[in-house]
């Protein structure tokens, strides 16, 4: 099923939708969002150089870091007794990345989560599953109230707890699990441990992946544990832009459907900022259209990514993004989880007992994510007792764990024994090929 | 006495790079002890010059600290460990980790502790008759 029409328009009819929003769009940020106006008058562009789609190109981009430096809410272009609702995802250091939605938002967030999951199968008979942690994070506030509104049952299950989430599935004959693709795989093994086989004891037909990427080898690792005709789509989107919504893939498999009469895709090389032709891999550059609390334009994802313009079998016409391929920066995706390098540098460099080097290694363990951060050891009165650098090691794992809402395995190593690098420093080791 | 406290991570041949290191500052290891997690560890020596040890080895990228131990003489009789515990047991002196002397020409046998009460240890060693090493007598 195909929630709304302007997921099929022609071409020609949706671009005047995209440029009239977009017009409007810029007026309003010049308008009331000063960091921006400030960023415009640098770049030496009015709101009244926009006159067709390609002018957008002369906007200034917005980066992830604009963020931070008008935390928490300086980008917002509504006054507090507008807002609805606030999210909050990580920040490139310790201050969270805050987003915040206005009624009108959250409608159009809702509505956008809405054509996605009918775009994965769903419908009003599911019973769901929401194995996102519920939280500030978007995933799972963004997924329930989307499935709500095409009449689907949820239930809000949050992650981890994983026996009580077989006895949900189960008892409650549930039909649709949204999680992070790993948490799905580990869970069906978990379910197959247990004696049960997904396929022919549980009703579950359809997931809704995101949180993280899905490789191919991930899907079909996916049939083998929860049944040939197990139906897995992935789904994409990011707080700063609204949060999951943004795209999705249709039962076609070929690509996530961005929702282009809300949001306008561009690929530029990262380096050179340059815009690319259609078809040419490079980072996604996303301009929100219409938001009202947040409204964002050129916004610098980080995601590597390709789009595909053809119209698709399923009788959508949006324009489809290929599976995410790595990203432009050094950001890490943990359990589904954002983590920055330097977020765990912040906390490393409070602890005067260690070093300022260290290295990161990420590998998928039983089908989780597991990352290992080393350390080199500098403090010589540690070496008292085992109990003090036991006590290190705790103190360590417990700022991690604040700054990330994570938990990490931390080794610590004797000075000198970590890599020295000049320039750009490569400390971090990803094991996860293919995902698996 | 003098204790030196290396950190070593726990891998093959971690401990031997330490005593190796040693060998070649000709600094003779008097008593070795090992405490280890599966990642790291504390190697703990007696060494007949500490500071010559500790320079070398934090030249060489190691983390090492000097510490002050209590050395006692044991007599060469059966039950004698279980007889120095206990004395230091009924005088409330509270033991970290004890370990012993790999070599020692001809003397009496050496048992290396680590309290957090030298000062108390000492009285209660001297009164019950109990040798204690010092240094100088390595
Ligand atoms: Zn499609």
């Amino acid at each position: 099923m195909i929630w709304a029409k302007e997921e099929t328009l022609p071409r020609k009819e949706l671009e005047m939708i995209q440029l009239e929003k977009l017009k409007k769009t810029v007026a309003y940020i010049y308008e009331r969002v000063a960091p921006y106006r400030g960023k415009m008058d640098r770049a030496g562009v009015k709101p009244e150089d926009i006159q067709t789609l390609s002018d957008l190109r002369r906007l200034p981009f917005t980066y992830k870091k604009d963020f931070r430096d008008n935390y928490p809410m300086g980008l917002f272009a509504v006054d507090k007794k507008e807002l609805v609702r606030f999210h909050a995802s990580s920040g490139t250091t310790g201050k969270p990345t805050v987003v915040g939605y206005t009624k009108n938002d959250l409608e159009m967030w809702l509505g956008n989560v809405a054509r996605i999951a009918c775009m994965g199968g769903a419908s009003a008979q599911d019973i769901v599953q929401l194995s996102f942690g519920y939280g500030t994070f978007t995933g799972a506030l963004g997924l329930h109230g989307g499935l709500e509104k095409i009449g689907a049952a949820v239930i809000p299950m949050s992650s981890g707890n994983t026996k009580k989430q077989i006895m949900f599935l189960k008892d409650m004959g549930v039909t649709l699990l949204v999680a992070t693709p790993s948490y799905a795989l580990h869970l069906g093994e978990e379910i197959r441990k247990s004696g049960l086989d997904p396929e022919t004891d549980l009703s579950v037909r359809i997931g809704l992946f995101g949180g993280e990427g899905m490789t191919e080898a991930m899907r079909e690792e996916m049939h083998r544990i929860w049944g040939k005709d197990f139906l897995c789509t992935q789904n994409y989107g990011l707080s700063e832009l609204c949060g999951p919504g943004v795209a999705g893939e249709c039962q076609e498999l070929c690509g996530m459907h961005i929702n282009e009469d809300w949001f306008i895709p561009e690929i530029i090389d990262p380096k050179t900022e340059e815009v690319l032709p259609p078809g040419e891999r490079g980072e996604l550059v996303v301009t929100c259209l219409g938001k009202e609390a947040l409204p964002l334009v050129r916004y610098r994802t980080g995601d590597m990514t390709r789009l595909f313009y053809e119209p698709c079998k399923c009788g959508r016409t949006t324009v489809r993004m290929e599976n995410l391929s790595g990203r432009a920066d050094d950001m890490l995706v943990i359990r589904g989880v954002n983590v920055f390098p330097t977020q765990i540098e912040e906390v490393l460099l409070s602890i005067e007992e260690i070093g300022p080097h260290y290295e990161i290694l990420v590998e998928r363990k039983n089908r989780l994510d597991v990352m290992t951060i080393t350390v080199e050891l500098i403090d010589d009165r540690l070496l008292d007792s085992y109990s003090k650098l036991s006590e290190l090691e705790q103190r360590i794992k417990a700022g991690l764990k604040s700054q990330l809402g994570l938990a990490t395995q931390i080794r610590l190593v004797a000075p000198y024994s970590l890599q020295r690098f000049e320039g750009k420093a490569k400390r971090i080791k990803d094991l996860r090929k293919d995902g698996l | 006495m003098k204790q030196i406290s290396v950190f070593v991570e726990n891998r093959p041949g971690s401990l031997m790079e330490v005593t190796s290191r040693l060998t070649e500052a000709e600094v003779n290891i008097r008593a070795v002890a090992s405490f280890d997690t599966p990642e790291f560890g504390i190697l703990r020596m007696v060494v007949d010059d500490p500071q010559k040890a500790k320079q070398e080895l934090t030249r060489l990228g190691f983390v090492v600290r000097i510490y002050e131990v209590m050395g006692v003489e044991l007599q060469d009789e059966k039950g004698n460990l279980n007889h120095m515990l206990s004395i230091l047991a009924d005088g409330q002196i509270n033991v970290n980790y004890i370990y012993s002397f790999v070599i020692r020409e001809q003397k009496a046998p050496v048992m290396v502790f680590s309290t957090d009460d030298m000062e108390k240890a000492k009285e209660i060693l001297t009164k019950a008759g109990v040798k204690i090493v010092t240094d100088e007598e390595l």
